[in-house]
């Protein structure tokens, strides 16, 4: 049996997906317009302007942080609420956020007119700056992610020794997280507190933060939903149908909430009028909220759907679509144009976002395939050889 | 010490640009990235009753410096004098001062390499070197920018104002404009018409940016970190009281079920 095991997992290092080779082509495509964007300057390679210094670039880390948020939400859950029927969803989610994460520290990196001097933040502290917090929260709580991580690649090298420590100083190093996470998504928002004259009313509030916050727990769950299903088809993977329907469950209490604080900031400073007399604007900010919170809370909110996986997925994709466009809205979309002027990304713009999306993925796929990343996902590493034969191993049966 | 201070008179201002010249001289900086620049009503009137006005317009030094609250690095701060000074050493180009300025006035080299961010820093090293004006003030040949203290162009511009009522609207734009600045604007016309980022705000986005950085983020942090170890610790001692059930065992259920 153990041999058949092994043929299998050679078979298996020679038939990588046939989508990674694209992945990598698309990867490679992406880095090379950065590079070319570092040698030529900004503004040859980009079509930001002096009243639209931000485009594209900042929106996208500010999703995938929103999204990333996935990783500390979920530790949370498992460590500190102890709901441990949940870790089956943990590595592949400790994965996604960390390769997140690591895709803005990259995008950060092209946008950043002295990038040569990207570790100035690590010297030069402005505590009143949210964008300098977010930097070293972000810097920390990335290497809490490989801390987080490294369980993994220790049990593929079986080095029980590390294995213990490890499973020894972990809570203190997940309460770390979950409080940086918090700072970082909230400060996030807080980023666009000093940007008063620019921010339309109805995205302005001095609670972005906490909106922000709020809604990085409801994108992270509504990742780890998207996530189980994408990863049928990309890797034959899933996590166990309680997982989803457990995680369904908190859906309409945080949607709710979110909801609550949003029309209830903009009854507070009387912007509630502004939800119908502002043109385009109420128009963004109606779908935001109607595709992004009222469907999807209501949908969460009947048992019929929390139970099925397809529709639990339908459901999160109108999650991850609301917070996709509050994220755009708000730095980007919804920005006053100063002088008429407004912004639409380049291609190289666009294609460094691709390029370092596919290399997430592309990494991903690679560490899924050589690591016990969905390991526990089956939860058949403990004793393989008493319940199942080394195919149902590889390739374990999707059932609803 | 007391602070230093523009008064700025749109109805002397010729549209020379001598004022561009000499910051570009003193910067020494390409015509392109002068730290001044001229804002205008464009032609208005009908023939042959046209009118015209323009105003040079640079770094406004605000009392409460919104940049200086954004600024990742620390490039921006306020020295004694009330200047805002930039540290083109330390600066990383993240553009976040852009945003943060309410009066739209750091500029980016965009057509550089490696780029910085252009701003008027009152010719500081000028003053420091004991020279009474800026380059622009000491240029101007109208007396359009004038240059002292803080206290005495305010009171300069109100003292124009109140003696020329009809040549000036009433209006001293940086007096309150976002928690008030150390340059301040004097105008026949409304300075919408000039193309002024005009604002009803009296205090500096600043002070919001503090209550978030400064408060709300400690707060959240705080609760954050004592609330999941009391959480985790009160559910850890429950659970050490009564086991329930271990964590493999469930997963090994719930792996079976799935297989189901």
């Amino acid at each position: 049996m153990t041999i058949q095991i092994k043929i299998k997992e050679i078979k298996d290092l020679r038939s990588l997906p046939k989508f990674t080779y694209i992945l990598a082509i698309l990867t490679a495509l992406g880095m090379s317009t950065g590079l070319y964007r570092l040698y030529a300057g900004l503004g040859a390679t980009t079509n930001l302007s002096t009243v639209f210094p931000w485009g594209v670039w900042i929106s996208f880390d500010l999703t995938m942080v929103a999204f990333s948020g996935a990783a500390f939400t979920l530790a949370a859950l498992v460590y500190i609420f102890h709901q441990h029927d949940l870790h089956a969803a943990m590595r592949p989610t400790v994965l996604f956020g960390l390769l997140g994460y690591s895709s803005v520290l990259v995008i950060l990196f092209f946008d950043l007119g002295r990038f040569d001097r990207f570790w100035h933040f690590l010297v030069y502290p402005n505590l009143t700056s949210a964008l300098f917090e977010v930097s070293w929260c972000i810097a920390i709580y990335t290497t809490i992610l490989i801390f987080e991580f490294s369980p993994v690649i220790f049990e593929r090298f079986n080095n029980q020794k590390a294995l213990s420590i490890i499973a020894k100083i972990t809570i203190p190093f997940v309460i770390a997280g979950i409080t940086l996470s918090s700072m970082h998504q909230s400060s996030l928002g807080a980023l666009f507190v000093i940007m008063k004259p620019r921010v339309h009313p109805l995205w302005y509030s001095i609670l972005t933060p906490e909106f922000f916050l709020t809604s990085s727990l409801f994108a992270g769950i509504s990742t780890i939903i998207i996530g189980s299903y994408l990863s049928i088809w990309m890797y034959g993977k899933t996590l166990p149908q309680k997982v989803i329907e457990k995680l369904g469950i908190l859906m309409p209490w945080l949607l709710g909430f979110y909801f609550i604080i949003k029309i209830g900031e903009l009854i507070f400073t009387h912007e509630l009028n502004l939800l119908f007399t502002s043109g385009i604007f109420s128009v963004l900010y109606l779908t935001e909220m109607v595709i992004g919170v009222i469907i999807p809370l209501i949908l969460f909110s009947m048992k019929k759907v929390r139970t099925n996986r397809q529709s639990s997925v339908i459901a999160a994709t109108f999650v991850a679509i609301g917070v996709i466009l509050n994220r755009f809205d708000i730095s980007w979309f919804t920005l006053k144009p100063l002088n008429g002027v407004t912004y639409f990304p380049s291609w190289i713009e666009v294609s460094l976002l691709i390029g370092v999306f596919s290399g997430v993925l592309l990494v991903y796929t690679l560490l899924a395939h050589f690591f016990p990343v969905f390991s526990e996902t089956m939860g058949v590493e403990k004793k393989p050889e008493e319940k199942f034969s080394p195919s149902q191993v590889m390739e374990p049966s999707i059932g609803d | 010490m007391a602070k230093y201070g523009f008064l700025i008179d749109a109805s002397r201002c010729i549209d020379c640009r001598a004022c561009l010249v000499a910051c570009s001289a003193e910067n020494n900086v390409p015509m392109t990235h002068t730290r001044i620049w001229i804002k205008e009503t464009g032609v208005t009137g009908e023939f042959p009753d046209l009118k015209r006005y323009t105003a040079p317009y640079h770094c406004m030094h605000c009392v409460d410096p919104s940049c200086v609250s954004a600024c990742t690095v620390g490039a921006l701060q306020m020295n004694k004098d009330g200047i805002i000074t930039y540290d083109k050493d330390r600066c990383i180009g993240c553009r976040y001062c852009m945003y943060a300025c309410p009066f739209e006035v750091p500029h980016f080299e965009w057509d550089k390499q490696l780029a910085l961010i252009n701003k008027c820093d009152l010719c500081v090293n000028r003053l420091e070197e004991g020279q009474a004006e800026p380059a622009c003030a000491a240029t101007c040949p109208t007396d359009a920018i004038q240059f002292g203290k803080r206290d005495d162009m305010l009171a300069l511009a109100h003292e124009r104002i109140k003696n020329e009522p009809n040549r000036y609207i009433n209006h001293v734009f940086g007096e309150h404009e976002n928690g008030g600045t150390s340059t301040f604007y004097i105008s026949p016309v409304p300075f919408e018409e000039l193309g002024f980022p005009t604002t009803k705000l009296t205090e500096s986005p600043a002070e919001f940016n503090r209550m978030t950085t400064e408060k709300g983020t400690p707060i959240i942090a705080g609760s954050v970190l004592t609330g999941m170890t009391g959480i985790y610790l009160a559910l850890e001692h429950l659970e050490k009281k009564n086991p329930v059930h271990h964590i493999e065992e469930l997963e090994h259920s719930e792996s079976t079920h799935e297989k189901e």
